[in-house]
């Protein structure tokens, strides 16, 4: 048995920073943490007095990566608490921008931050030489993904096209044409990306541990816009009682808060997607998850990554139906620079909406005249951190027989394996020795 | 006069859109307003619009415009860009197309500009009466409301025919390809037409209060009220919309990009404005229209008097676009004018400026590509200045005339107007004193023997050494006013028995900062030139045995007969009011003192405004200047 | 030559700024042909002090982003503010006007005591800054300009005229005429008037220009149906360091 001194500051590879902090004595692990030190943000005190039409531009900057789910999540919020209801076709819309989101974060996650660990490199760059037709791919992959988002909301970070009530503009016919036939050419991509992920899921580590999963859920499909809340302990709710799940509570080490539910903590995200909704996968989606015999429930939060990989495989499917359903119907143009007319009133709504790392809430309250009055966020990440910290407190001692660098090698892949987007609420790391 | 009904037209369209071979342009609904843009049908065009958000005349100069694309590796090219592809545009009101009448005459002045012909000459133009008039549209007051040429095919519409002019045999041939049952007008719709343009005249709904032809001199008893112009400026944004939506605006800048190999890249030129903070900035820092008052005045010279007194026209057609888009509402000439006009009390009597000479002639086309050259000598010569001895690679002589610059290129980096300073005497190369300032500067100081530069040029006019040839002359030069001057200097030297009594007064700041050491030391030895410099002073542990004290001290130590002497003078713009004083307090005529200025060059041919000082162009008409025609011009000195 | 070292580095944001430059896609295989990445922690395992060009993103917020941010300057031959929230402050100084204590017990209760925070500002009000990437997000192809222009030993042209300029070019229905409105008037160009592109109005993210005619435009959203309080309001959004520091 080893004495180990691990404090790891600055987690690389993922958004935003934490620490890693695990100290073994002869064979005791006497302390394992995982600490959120980073600059507070403190949006929910920002946007009070401002107005209900400038809420989804302040909230989109929570996060630059799931900028378009936190601002569809914003504009959830307000047209719920002033009764605004958007048109089928809005709704098409809006799902396929989510699904651009979820493509592009997750085939970077993937590509940049999870492969050079499974390829024991650093970072991608030297891939760019050693294996350069998968970089390739992937390049190719999130340069896609991004295009789609840039033609439904006019760009990826801080999308413009999303205003309460509808899109400023939206494409033409002819360009989600386009779209979808380059999504179809994507597919042979990727299989490739599945293949080199399968070839390489041996050094996923096999651990597990059971834990509560909580996420969207719908009759209709494999919820990501719309839904209502499940977990896989209690069942489901209604979207408006998310505070009797999320309970958020401050924790010393943590400008981020934490959560917990049923049990002292709870894992939303991909995974917990998969494990609540895989019943609406398509077959063609399963076989890919059948590649890994992946099936839910699935406790081993590694394969978290292998879940984001199943759901770009659906997303892909679900953009060329979605865009195929809104051939048939005919594309209902617009008037350039549409601003939709909204009735301001008084009220409280909540928005939730899957984003790629989980499931994410803005509650806000508005006075008569559309000032806001009230918010709160709960971001995917602050749902996860707990979990975190009880999975690395239970993976620790089954590797204490591995080298310091096993060790820590395997505490930041399972960090990156939750994807955290830790700048949603704070970053930056300080160093600790004990 | 033709006739046609709609339906035939809208085939007429159709068929035209249908042919790959033209590009067919039209009104279009934008929002709720309108703009020329692609047509992929007939039914998309608005005939019966008010005014376009932007003129037609961005076809015809761009927004954005790739002058040449360059590519270092493997030996310089430089390629212009491609042919233009024929196209029609549909729907040009008569104020555009008398705009682009005067943008014609503006781009064919002196030098031919040929990326805006290329495009013109492969354009066909189907004009449309008026049929709605925007609130600010005061186009009936500038003659250009409606009008007899310019097009290609004017048409009027009548109801559920339009009738269509020919205006040229390009028209002709169009219509007769692509147009079915076309047949001729009857009198009755000749006389719906006439009709249809008077009641254009009542359609106005701004009320110009005096003649227009008043204007320019209006404007000239108003320059130098600055409470006015301070009052109407006031809430000025700098934003530029007036001018960028003027049909009649041309000024533009020039800029360098490259891809990330930074060995290709390419110069492009865009649209710029002369309301917006930076446009008459130098390399210095220095901005000779710093202020908005100074700037809002400038606009409305450049279009009322500038142009008029080279043109003989007002640069306005009217449209309104300039006044709709003012969101501090300041930009309305109507108003500016108006006020103007109960101000300066002027009436009908004293008035109309009397038409002008004009006297346009082209002298070939502008180049906006550079030629190849090699540094084939470098000199430090102080810390700040280097001089470059350079040689055109295909050993063609430069062939400048003393007191003329080059615009010289880095490539990758952009393009900089330096004087010359080396004599014409010498054909095989030529000499540019760079002293380090901007990005272009910067760079050249880092390059080395052998390494390329582009140039274009010579530019600008040169002094007038026949003129100068047995007189007696006095060379003032402060700083790096050396520079220039020299190449007349060397010249003068050069053939020094075809001139008179030869002086050079030279200052600086310091010993250290004096360029040309050698040279200037040489001259002292020289009996048949009276050399005296000064420094402002000398530091410790320099060595300096000439005077001590700005330059004008070193005046009264030269003795002359004013009316024999003819005094040159280049230096810091401060420099010019002293020297001068001192020279007209020794009784020396206006007419007998030359000043070489200084301003921000871009083209180097007068066309994309940023040198201009009032109604003159530094690059054309100077930098060389009798005082004698610069002394009423205030923003000069 | 060795090609220059970057490193990048985040402080109080939300990281798109670096996102962007992820989105270069193929452009990041061109661009490692011209420097070599030494730090950027959301993408790489390795680490290192010796950079000549650090690109810092995010605001500084607390009195301990201070000494980490001396040290990256201490470090660079060149320090680079990448986005709106280190070149200006960005959004994160609407909290600044609000009193700070509220702010933070409105988001932490009573355990705000351990949460230490301060006027969020932009990098330049701690260390020199020799370049600015403007934008929330800044654009790819900016970003590629000042890259080339620092490797090309130029300053980079960033506008100094406001976005009015490029909406015009763009030929946009100002914002005013479709019944909205708009900051474009005061705001630094270079973004190609991408938002009012998109269909909407320009937010200021890029900041104010050098010398805004402030009082002429806060008047311009009074007499097109602003309150004195809102249209005072519009330009805290992004200006509020620069207006406090006006």
């Amino acid at each position: 048995m080893n004495d180990m001194n691990i404090d790891i500051h600055h987690v690389t590879r993922v958004e935003g920073h934490g620490n890693i902090y695990v100290n073994v004595k002869k064979g005791i692990v006497e302390k394992c943490e995982w600490q959120v030190p980073e600059a507070p943000r403190f949006f929910e005190a920002m946007v009070l007095g401002r107005q209900w039409n400038e809420l989804h531009h302040v909230t989109s900057r929570i996060c630059g990566i799931c900028s378009i789910g936190h601002t569809l999540a914003s504009l959830k919020a307000t047209e719920a608490a002033m009764g605004i209801t958007i048109s089928d076709q809005d709704l098409k819309l809006r799902k396929l921008a989510l699904h651009g989101e979820n493509m592009q974060s997750h085939v970077l996650h993937l590509g940049f931050l999870v492969l050079p660990d499974l390829l024991g490199v650093g970072s991608v760059i030297p891939l760019a030489s050693s294996n350069p037709q998968e970089v390739k791919t992937l390049l190719r992959l999130h340069r896609l993904a991004n295009e789609m988002s840039n033609l439904l909301c006019g760009r990826t970070t801080h999308p413009q096209r999303l205003i309460p009530g509808g899109f400023s503009k939206i494409p033409s016919m002819k360009e989600l044409v386009t779209l979808r036939k380059k999504l179809q050419a994507a597919i042979p991509d990727l299989q490739a990306v599945a293949k080199l992920v399968k070839a390489l899921a041996g050094k996923l580590p096999n651990f597990t541990r059971e834990t509560e999963y909580i996420a969207l859920t719908s009759p209709d499909e494999y919820a990501l816009y719309d839904g209502q809340l499940a977990s896989t302990d209690t069942g489901k709710a209604p979207v408006n009682e998310y505070l009797s799940f999320t309970n958020e509570y401050v924790v010393p080490r943590s400008t981020a808060k934490w959560t917990k539910h049923n049990r002292e903590s709870y894992m939303v995200g991909a995974l917990a997607r998969f494990n609540l909704n895989y019943d609406k996968f398509s077959p063609w989606t399963k076989q890919v998850a059948d590649m890994f015999g992946f099936k839910p429930v699935c406790y081993n939060p590694f394969m978290n990554s292998v879940a984001q990989l199943v759901e770009t495989v659906h997303s892909v499917e679900d953009c060329i139906k979605i865009i195929g359903e809104l051939e048939n119907d005919g594309l209902k143009t617009q008037p350039d620079y549409f601003k939709p007319e909204i009735k301001v009133k008084a009220g409280r709504g909540v928005g939730a909406v899957e984003v790629p790392r989980g499931i994410l809430f803005h509650d806000y309250t508005y006075n008569s005249k559309g000032v806001c009055t009230k918010a709160n966020c709960v971001i995917p990440t602050n749902q996860n951190h707990a979990n975190i910290d009880l999975d690395m407190k239970a993976l620790v001692p089954t590797l204490l027989n591995k080298s310091q660098k096993e060790v820590e090698l395997a505490c930041e892949m399972l960090v990156r394996a939750y994807d955290p987007c830790i700048s949603c609420s704070t970053h930056y790391a300080t160093v600790h020795f004990v | 006069m033709n006739l046609i009904s709609k339906d035939d037209f809208n085939d007429f369209v159709n068929a035209l859109i249908k042919d790959e071979s033209w590009n067919v342009i039209g009104v279009k609904a934008k929002g709720s307003k309108f703009a020329f843009g692609p047509l992929e049908s007939a039914s998309e065009l608005r005939l019966d619009y008010d005014v376009t958000l932007l003129p037609p005349k961005k076809y015809f100069f761009p927004q954005r415009e790739t002058l040449f694309t360059y590519n270092l590796a493997g030996g310089f090219s430089a390629k212009n860009p491609a042919e233009a592809k024929p196209t029609v545009i549909i729907g040009v009101h008569p104020y555009d197309i008398v705009a682009l009448f005067h943008m014609d005459e503006i781009f064919r002045e002196t030098k031919s500009d040929p990326y805006y012909f290329k495009k013109r000459e492969s354009s066909i133009i189907i004009g449309i009466n008026i049929q709605k008039m925007s609130k600010w549209n005061f186009s009936t007051y500038m003659g250009a409301a409606t009008v007899d040429y310019g097009y290609d095919l004017m048409l009027t519409d009548l109801g559920n025919r339009y009738s269509i002019s020919v205006g040229s045999k390009k028209g002709g041939d169009l219509l007769a390809k692509y147009a079915k049952n076309v047949t001729g007008a009857l009198a009755r719709d000749i006389q719906l037409v006439g009709q249809k343009k008077r009641e254009i005249f009542n359609m106005a709904q701004q009320k110009l209060e005096f003649p227009p032809e008043l204007i320019p001199e209006m404007l000239k008893k108003t320059y130098e009220e600055s409470g006015f112009w301070e009052e109407h400026s006031e809430k000025c944004l700098a934003c530029g919309s007036c001018v960028l939506v003027c049909p009649t605006c041309y000024c533009f800048d020039v800029k360098e990009e490259t891809d990330l190999s930074l060995e290709q890249g390419e110069r492009i030129r865009t649209w710029d404005g002369c309301l917006l903070e930076d446009f008459a900035k130098v390399a210095s820092g220095e901005n000779f229209r710093a202020t908005r008052p100074t700037r809002y005045r400038h606009r409305y010279f450049k279009k009322g008097k500038y142009l008029f007194d080279k043109f003989g026209f007002i640069s306005c057609v009217g449209c309104g676009r300039c006044s709709s888009n003012c969101l501090p509402e300041i930009a309305n000439p109507v108003n500016l004018f108006n006020d103007m006009y109960r101000e300066t009390n002027i009436t009908g009597t004293q008035m109309a400026a009397t038409t002008p000479e004009v006297n346009i002639h082209t002298e070939g086309n502008i180049d906006y590509v550079p030629k190849l050259a090699t540094i084939v000598k470098k000199v430090t010569m102080t810390a700040n200045e280097t001089l470059f001895e350079i040689r055109l690679d295909d050993n063609a002589e430069l062939g400048h005339k003393p007191g003329q610059f080059v615009e010289v290129s880095v490539f990758g980096i952009g393009e900089a107007p330096i004087s010359l300073s080396s004599s014409p005497t010498n054909k095989t190369s030529f000499e540019i004193c760079v002293r380090k300032l901007g990005n272009v500067t910067t760079k050249l100081h880092m390059l080395q023997v052998g390494d390329k530069v582009g140039i274009r040029g010579p530019f600008g006019n040169g002094f007038d050494v026949n003129f100068l040839k047995g007189k007696n002359l006095l060379f003032v030069a402060g700083g790096l006013g050396i520079a220039p001057l020299r190449s007349l200097f060397n010249y003068v030297l050069d053939n020094r028995k075809q001139f008179g009594h030869v002086s050079l007064l030279y200052g600086c700041k310091e010993p250290r900062e004096l360029l040309f050491g050698e040279e200037m030391e040489a001259l002292v030895q020289r009996p048949d030139v009276e050399y005296r410099a000064a420094v402002n002073w000398c530091p410790d542990g320099e060595a300096w045995t000439g005077s001590i004290g700005v330059i004008t001290t070193l005046i009264p130590q030269v003795s002359f007969d004013p009316q024999d002497i003819y005094a040159i003078i280049c230096g810091p713009p401060v420099m010019y009011k002293y020297v001068i004083g001192d020279l007209k307090a020794r009784n020396v005529p206006d007419d007998h003192i030359i000043v070489s200025l200084e301003r921000r060059m871009k083209c180097g041919v007068g066309k994309c405004g940023h040198c201009q000082i009032n109604q003159i162009y530094v690059c054309k008409d100077g930098p060389v200047f009798n005082y004698s025609k610069i002394r009423g011009i205030p923003e000069a000195l | 030559m060795q090609k220059p070292r970057v490193a990048f580095f985040d402080f109080a944001g939300c990281e798109g700024d670096q996102l962007q430059v992820a989105n270069l896609e193929e452009d990041i295989l061109a661009l490692l042909g011209q420097v070599d990445v030494v730090s950027f922690r959301e993408v790489m395992k390795e680490q290192s002090d010796q950079y000549d060009i650090a690109f810092v993103e995010g605001s500084c917020t607390r009195l301990l982003d201070e000494e980490r941010l001396k040290q990256i300057r201490k470090n660079a031959k060149i320090v680079v503010a990448l986005g709106s929230c280190a070149a200006i402050g960005g959004i994160n100084c609407i909290r600044n006007y609000k009193d700070l204590e509220e702010v933070r017990r409105t988001v932490y209760g009573d355990q705000a005591k351990l949460f230490d925070t301060y006027a969020a500002r932009p990098i330049d009000a701690v260390v020199k800054v020799d370049a600015y990437v403007y934008g929330c997000p800044i654009t790819k192809e900016e970003f590629l300009q000042v890259v080339k222009s620092l490797l090309l030993g130029k300053k980079p042209d960033i506008p100094t005229y406001p976005v009015c300029v490029e909406c015009k070019k763009n030929e946009n229905v100002c914002a005013f005429e479709r019944g909205q409105n708009c900051v474009g008037p005061v705001t630094r160009a270079g973004c190609n008037s991408c938002c009012v592109n998109e269909g909407t109005i320009c937010w200021g993210c890029r900041g104010l220009v050098d010398n805004p005619n402030e009082n002429s435009h806060k008047e311009v959203l009074i007499k097109y149906g602003l309150t004195v309080d809102d249209a005072i309001g519009k330009f805290k959004l992004y200006f509020g360091w620069q207006e406090a520091k006006r």
